[in-house]
């Protein structure tokens, strides 16, 4: 380069106002990016009464591990290592997460773990596998996230205190109902019920115009499942392939009837939180290199996560600790991300997170999210990777943040760039 | 408001005479400083507008210039090709002195005015070098190990040495302290914030909201009356005022209004709190960062306050000057628009 090149690269470099230079950086393609070459997930379907309030979260897991083997025409063999996040299974699901990897086609050396994060568990696992290709450990992985919540949703999840955490403030609160304290912390936080219902209806509204218009078709997996009809007993064979929580007709004004579930006073109801659902979700990881010298298709690539620990009984607002930080770490601000899928706990703790970081509510969640069609805790993660690469390339738009906030008080971000 | 076209140079910087009270130096580069020669204007302020009496061609690109503080007629010019010039008023053409030691682009020259008897300069090549004027080998050199747009002594001590950097950090040297591998590097100071932890993430009270990423940092000024502070801008665009007794705390003020990047910062030498600030945005800006003011709020980082724009320039504005002597306010600017201006800031006080 001349002279007087390097001069002008270095004072272009000056112009580039710096809200866009920390997103040129992470929009460039380099070989050892960590790239997604292929992401998918089942349908969402209501806890106890959906498609899949029958099938097993090993049996879901099979099918997304399948559809993804198959989709991305990789082989089998190559793949060394798969995390599944998932948070109710006793045991963490290690066991049949295993086995779930050898009915699915992987071979006996393609070793398999779970991991539990709560609710981001299925984000960590994405982002384990990521770490351990960046690392060197291995060269190809599938970060993946699964829940049957009408199978193992219950109490059981928790062990009793003891006393010292008991005796402990702060420990004690991590065992606080999620319902109860996200009640306490749209209090605190002065949350309306009424902000809270208009949020939640827009999610189901945006989520009816995706589903409606197909746009959740490339990121949903069809499954053929063993389904029980509940009024007459007998064993059907269905092909699930819609989220079946997405419902018409619902609006503010509507959402504003339901009664309080918490407390009497209480602003949360199930018309604004989250659904109880089942699904799988994973997404296949590799070095650009290997992705370029096999001929996958490149979606999307992982680009930097971050993991934020708040007051356990402020839980909700995880994400609005986590998302400056994974900024921080990649040098871009909100006006440089295209796309926030934040996952919704409950309308009120990521309604106040995008109200506190100023997000533009249009790019938030723009198809919906978990009022809408569900949040089976240990699969969102995953499902998000999805449910975001597929838009940003839809829209021919680049970068996304995915970010959840975390049961005991904790929130993780990770940003990702569509291709 | 006062002007002087220099045609066929685009401004680069410009400098009062600490000594002359009419007397005006710009430095200026020919093609935006990409290419073609430099040219250092010896201007005189005078009844009949501003003369130019004298003046220097150079080889490579004009970036920086500095009066000494010990001889009324010299100057120095830092060069494009890794030259530093001492030119005298009273020689014709060619420079008196030269050092060529640095391996690319000098960007910035500021001679000590404590002891008077040496002067730093900073490079594109990641290094400051220290110079006496007597000599024609520099004394010292002190890496940056990154692209080094500012450098300045403290006005408030002989050894004190600082600089900004395209990494984002301010350096504090001090030529004190003996040699070692250090290299007399007594403070590192992240420009953008320390780095996040748990404990300053969750409680971050930033008046700008999410803190901006590193970004290059293009000038600095040490504060006049105030040993302690000083403030430095660029890329971001914002400026931010540190306390370099408590370095590792963060930016104690931001000014936040430019639109592009702040290409030159200087404190007034009349008062503690006033700023005036350049930038590629083409407008100059007048802050005071509001120590002067009774109310200010002990949470930090406070937020300064604009008290006015010039908007005359029409180009990049890379230098703006404060006039040391008269009545308290009279500025000079000059910009990639080929014009030097001097103007009165308080007229620009909205």
């Amino acid at each position: 380069m001349s002279a007087a090149q390097q001069r002008l690269t270095q004072v272009s470099g000056h112009l580039g106002s710096s809200k866009s230079s920390g997103r040129a950086k992470i929009l460039e393609k380099n070989p050892d990016d960590i790239v997604v070459t292929a992401c998918l997930r089942t349908a969402f379907t209501k806890g106890g009464k959906g498609g899949f309030k029958d099938t097993a979260a090993a049996d879901l897991l099979i099918g997304a591990f399948k559809s993804l083997i198959e989709r991305s025409k990789i082989d089998p063999k190559l793949v060394e290592d798969i995390a599944v996040g998932s948070v109710l299974p006793p045991g963490g699901g290690a066991t049949e997460f295993r086995a779930a990897a050898l009915a699915a086609g992987f071979p006996v050396e393609t070793a398999v773990r779970s991991l539990n994060r709560q609710c981001s568990s299925g984000l960590q696992a994405c982002v384990d596998v990521a770490n351990q290709i960046r690392a060197g450990m291995i060269e190809i992985g599938v970060g993946a996230g699964v829940e049957s919540m009408s199978l193992q949703y219950g109490p059981g999840a928790v062990t009793e205190f003891s006393d010292l955490l008991e005796a402990h403030p702060a420990a004690a609160n991590c065992k606080v109902p999620m319902g109860v304290l996200s009640e306490q912390m749209a209090k605190d936080r002065k949350v309306a019920r009424k902000d809270q219902d208009a949020f939640a209806a827009s999610s189901y509204q945006k989520a009816l115009k995706a589903q409606e218009a197909g746009l959740f078709d490339e990121e949903i997996a069809p499954l053929t499942v063993k389904w029980e009809d509940p009024k007459t007993g007998d064993e059907k064979t269905i092909t699930v392939s819609k989220d079946d929580g997405v419902r018409p007709g619902i609006t503010a004004e509507s959402l504003s009837k339901i009664k309080p579930a918490f407390a009497k006073d209480g602003s949360i109801h199930a018309g604004n939180a989250s659904q109880i659902s089942d699904g799988a979700a994973a997404v296949l990881l590799m070095k650009r290199s290997t992705a370029e010298k096999l001929g996958q298709q490149i979606l999307g690539k992982y680009v930097a996560a971050s993991i934020a620990g708040v007051d356990p009984l402020l839980m909700g607002i995880g994400p609005w600790a986590s998302i400056p930080k994974v900024f921080e770490k990649t040098g871009i601000s909100k006006d440089d991300v295209d796309i926030f899928e934040i996952n919704e706990a409950f309308a009120s703790q990521c309604l106040w997170c995008a109200n506190e970081l100023g997000l533009d509510q249009k790019k938030i969640n723009p198809k919906g999210g978990a009022i809408a069609f569900g949040h089976p805790l240990g699969c969102t993660g995953a499902r998000q990777v999805s449910t975001l690469l597929y838009e940003l390339r839809r829209r021919g738009e680049k970068v996304g943040v995915t970010s959840m906030c975390i049961g005991t008080g904790m929130g993780m971000a990770a940003v990702w760039v569509a291709e | 408001m006062l002007q002087f076209q220099t045609t066929g140079f685009n401004g680069y910087a410009v400098k009062y005479s600490p000594y002359i009270d009419s007397r005006i130096a710009v430095g200026a580069a020919q093609n935006f400083g990409l290419v073609g020669n430099g040219r250092v204007y010896v201007l005189e302020l005078t009844s009949q507008g501003i003369l130019c009496p004298k003046f220097y061609d150079t080889q490579d690109a004009v970036y920086d210039i500095a009066w000494s503080e010990a001889n009324e007629n010299q100057l120095l010019a830092a060069c494009g090709d890794g030259t530093v010039k001492l030119f005298d008023v009273n020689v014709a053409h060619q420079p008196i002195a030269q050092w060529s030691e640095h391996s690319r682009e000098v960007y910035s020259v500021f001679w000590n005015q404590v002891t008077k008897d040496n002067f730093v300069t900073s490079s594109w090549d990641g290094t400051l070098k220290l110079y006496n004027p007597e000599r024609a080998q520099s004394l010292l050199t002190l890496p940056t190990h990154s692209c080094t747009y500012s450098t300045e002594f403290s006005p408030h001590s002989p050894s004190i040495i600082s600089a900004v950097t395209s990494d984002s950090h301010i350096r504090i040297f001090d030529i004190r302290i003996p040699a070692s591998a250090a290299n007399h590097l007594v403070h590192l100071i992240p420009i953008h914030g320390p780095a996040p932890t748990l404990a300053n993430i969750n409680t971050r009270a930033n008046p700008l909201g999410p803190r901006p990423p590193p970004s290059e940092c293009l000038t600095h000024d040490w504060n006049k009356y105030r040993g302690t502070i000083l403030a430095t801008a660029g890329v971001d665009q914002i400026i931010r005022t540190f306390d370099l007794r408590a370095p590792r705390a963060g930016a104690v003020t931001l000014m936040s209004g430019h639109r592009y990047a702040v290409r030159r910062i200087s404190w007034s030498p009349h008062n503690s709190d006033l700023l005036l600030s350049g930038s590629y945005d083409m407008s100059v800006k007048l802050w005071s960062d509001g120590n002067a003011m009774s109310d200010a709020s002990m949470v930090t980082p406070n937020l300064g306050r604009e008290l006015g724009e010039m908007g005359a320039h029409t180009e990049f504005v890379t230098g703006v000057d404060w006039c040391l002597f008269g009545s308290q306010g009279w500025v000079a600017s000059t910009a990639w628009d080929q014009r030097l201006l001097v103007w009165d800031a308080r007229t620009i006080i909205t």
